[in-house]
């Protein structure tokens, strides 16, 4: 064979190598990323009943309908911060608070059918 | 960088561009059987067997030097500090990649003995240029243009395309002037034909190169310096225009190459062709020196901070700005003159270069017209400048820097400058000219770096005294922003209930509700439009229970409502009540500065602010009360919904 054909050669399966182990090193990596957020996301969604604890300021207690309304940070694992409604889990954990109270507080359940167990005021 | 580090980084680079050349060289001569041509190609192979250990060995160095560096001490080196840096950055990672490159370059022209022609010769040659030209473009991953942000991918090829083009043109001006010296020389004859070949392939290869380096470097310069300032006011910019003056001699001698030496190439014999051929190699040899300054300026530039980075120093004491006329306007005329006369100046510069006959009198004739055109429009343009003039501020224009700003102005300029900036200040008889009306739009007029400068050293003729020892230099930022925030009091007090345009940038603030993450205006950018409600209760009663009623449907309509009292504290939520519930965020932290700054875009006691999307202020509710009304507010939000994003977001930096 001549000189050429074997640089030729052996670039090409260079390039073809190298190229070929990127495609495949980085569908791998997308492919284990996408496993791991699948495991992260089981762990969330197991069926199981939990426990979350968050903190926030009460803005309504509406006791009409059962639900505390709690702007909070993040229930990690659960939710990002915003503004939520919580039902109660017994009509008494309303009379505690009022509109305003910094509150720490602990929702249990299985989601996404969550109540409010305990709260209590961290003082202002 | 210590000088070591330099030099075995210039090293590595004069190595690379070497073989680079080498490479190039050998194959746009091409091969040949003359006996001079033939002992040149051994030697440049022998050469780049030693410049391709030489890369190797002086890479490794640079890698010693890094990671001494990153580590702190020489001492603190071992093997987990190189891991780290080969393995866990990505310059590291490059370099790894390009001695790996460079390593079968080595074993590559180790090997390979003498092929003198055909396929055979070229695939040869070409695979070492091919293995030279990688190493050396992936320079550019591992420098400046790796960190660029946006665009990382795009900035990463114009600069390989640059240190290629440029690597391809500088690093093969040795080997040939070497050639055409040879060729010069009585014993060299032979290969004269070949060198004179080689003379005309190189020309041609060159301009093009030149040409692409040239392109690619300006698209490089307008991603790490970007502006006049950076250019002229940073070590990064001042060596930039260093290589470009340097560059500007070494393109000379190559037009003069070109011009009159490639032709002289073909004269006969012994009487013209010889002596152009030994002038041509003296006049290489130059041009290869230039260029080794060139890499040596490139080496430094790569361990300095890209310009657009660093805080300009300008240097000089004025600057042209065309605002300069909005002051003058009687001196358009000559400006407009000038402008005339510069431009027959460029019409003639471009007449000389297609009438041939008439170049030296049209050229000189151009020269006069753009400098009389420039002496004539620009001392009107010219005000003046300071160090700092260029310099971008280092606090971003916020709520909480203005309300500070606010107090160290009642400290330290309320008593010239007056209470509301307004130029009344009781102590202002004492000086020898009024001090300066701070409502007036001052920041449209000077840049920031003005004020920061007067703020800092004072304005002597004007009796102003400098701050630079009483305040610190974020404290002076402060002042600048409230300065700005100052002149942007009246055009925001100019805002009423009808949507204005999009020109007052909102102060961006943070505020928390309980206990709760901080929140800042800016996280709301792009996603939500923002109604800022500074109230005071009872008198605001109403408005927040019809805004809390109809909570739902402005959420609908894309708009969160941030409510800040007056009054202020951890308690406003309870003091707010229950009846109705209130679900839209009322600030119980950062509310002070909030009223502080926004206080000076509209009349209390309940003020009402309409930010858009993109962070404008567009509309305010006037009169100081509450409006009775929501169906105003709701046919405002309608209208911002319903306009096309009129410009980009604006900057969180006074300019």
């Amino acid at each position: 064979m001549r000189l050429w054909k074997v640089v030729v050669l052996v670039d090409l399966a260079l390039a073809l190598g190298v190229g070929g182990g990127y495609l495949r090193w980085g569908r791998e990596a997308a492919r284990l990323e996408r496993e791991l957020a699948l495991a992260r996301a089981a762990t969330s969604v197991a069926g199981a009943e939990r426990e979350v604890h968050g903190e926030g300021v009460v803005r309504a207690v509406l006791p009409d309908i059962n639900v505390i309304v709690i702007t909070h940070g993040e229930l990690p694992g659960y939710m990002p911060p915003m503004t939520m409604g919580f039902r109660v889990a017994t009509p008494k954990i309303q009379e505690t608070v009022q509109v305003g109270d910094a509150v720490r507080f602990t929702v249990r359940g299985v989601p996404p059918n969550m109540t409010l167990t305990a709260i209590a005021t961290l003082g202002r | 960088m210590t000088a070591v580090g330099l030099f075995v980084r210039l090293v590595h680079l004069a190595a690379v561009v070497g073989l680079v050349g080498v490479a190039s060289a050998l194959l746009l001569a091409g091969p040949s059987d003359r006996s001079t041509a033939r002992r040149w190609q051994r030697d440049l192979r022998r050469w780049s067997r030693a410049l391709v250990l030489l890369a190797l060995v002086a890479g490794a160095g640079a890698i010693v030097q890094q990671a001494a560096v990153l580590e702190g001490s020489a001492s603190a080196l071992d093997a987990q500090a190189f891991a780290r840096l080969l393995l866990g950055t990505q310059g590291g990672a490059v370099w790894l990649v390009r001695g790996g490159l460079l390593l079968i370059l080595a074993a590559f022209l180790a090997v390979r003995g003498d092929i003198e022609r055909g396929a055979d010769w070229i695939a040869v040659r070409g695979q070492a240029a091919l293995l030279a030209v990688a190493a050396l473009a992936l320079l550019a991953a591992a420098g400046h243009a790796a960190a660029v942000e946006p665009g990382t991918a795009r900035a990463i090829a114009v600069d390989a395309l640059h240190v290629v083009a440029a690597g391809t043109w500088a690093g093969a001006l040795l080997p040939l002037a070497i050639l055409w010296r040879r060729a010069g020389r009585d014993d060299g004859a032979d290969s004269r034909p070949y060198a004179t070949l080689a003379a005309h392939r190189f020309s041609r290869w060159a301009l093009g190169a030149v040409s692409v380096a040239v392109v690619t470097g300006a698209l490089n310069a307008i991603v790490q310096v970007g502006s006049i300032a950076a250019l002229v006011g940073t070590p990064y910019g001042r060596l930039l225009l260093g290589k470009l003056l340097v560059l500007v001699g070494v393109l000379a001698i190559g037009a003069v190459n070109r011009r009159r030496l490639l032709p002289a190439l073909a004269g006969d014999g012994a009487g013209v062709g010889r002596p152009a051929m030994r002038r041509l190699g003296r006049f290489a040899t130059a041009e290869a020196a230039g260029a080794l300054v060139v890499l040596a300026v490139v080496a430094t530039m790569a361990s300095t901070p890209p310009a657009r980075h660093v805080p300009p120093v300008w240097p000089f004491t004025s600057r042209l700005s065309i605002g300069a006329l909005a002051a003058a306007p009687e001196l358009r005329t000559l400006v407009l003159v000038g402008s005339q006369i510069t431009v027959l100046g460029v019409a003639a510069l471009l007449a000389s270069f297609v009438l041939r006959a008439w170049r030296f009198p049209l050229l000189g004739g151009a020269a006069v017209l753009l400098a009389v055109g420039a002496a004539v429009a620009l001392p009107p343009l010219a005000i003046d400048a300071y160090p700092t003039t260029y310099v971008r501020p280092t606090v971003p224009y916020t709520a909480a820097s203005i309300a500070n700003g606010m107090e160290l102005y009642r400290q330290h300029c309320a008593v010239c400058h007056g209470p509301r900036g307004a130029g009344d200040g009781p102590a202002r008889g004492r000086l020898p000219r009024p001090p300066a009306d701070l409502r007036a739009a001052h920041t449209r007029d000077h840049t920031a770096g003005d004020l920061f400068w007067w703020i800092s050293h004072g304005i002597a003729r004007g009796g102003m005294p400098g701050f630079a020892s009483a305040l610190g230099e974020d404290e002076r930022w402060d002042v600048v922003n409230l300065v700005r925030a100052l002149g942007a009091a009246s055009s925001a007090r100019a805002l009423g209930e009808v949507i204005g345009p999009p020109r007052l940038v909102a102060p961006d603030f943070t505020f928390a509700v309980g206990p709760t993450p901080p929140h800042a205006l800016r996280d709301y950018r792009s996603r939500r439009i923002v109604l800022l409600v500074l109230y005071a209760l009872p008198a605001s009663r109403p408005r927040l229970a019809q805004l809390a009623e109809r909570y739902d449907v402005l959420v609908t309509l894309g708009v969160e409502v941030i409510a800040v009292d007056r009054a202020g504290g951890p308690d406003a939520i309870a003091r707010l009540g229950g009846t109705p519930p209130v679900f839209f965020p009322v600030v119980t932290e950062g509310g002070r500065e909030v009223v502080a700054a926004y206080d000076l875009f509209g009349e209390g006691p309940h003020t009402e602010f309409l930010i858009d999307r993109q962070g404008y202020l567009r509309a305010r509710s006037t009169g100081g009360e509450a409006p009775a009304e929501i169906n105003p507010l709701l046919a405002q939000l309608q209208e911002l919904n319903a306009e096309k994003p009129a410009v980009t977001a604006p900057d969180d930096h006074v300019h």
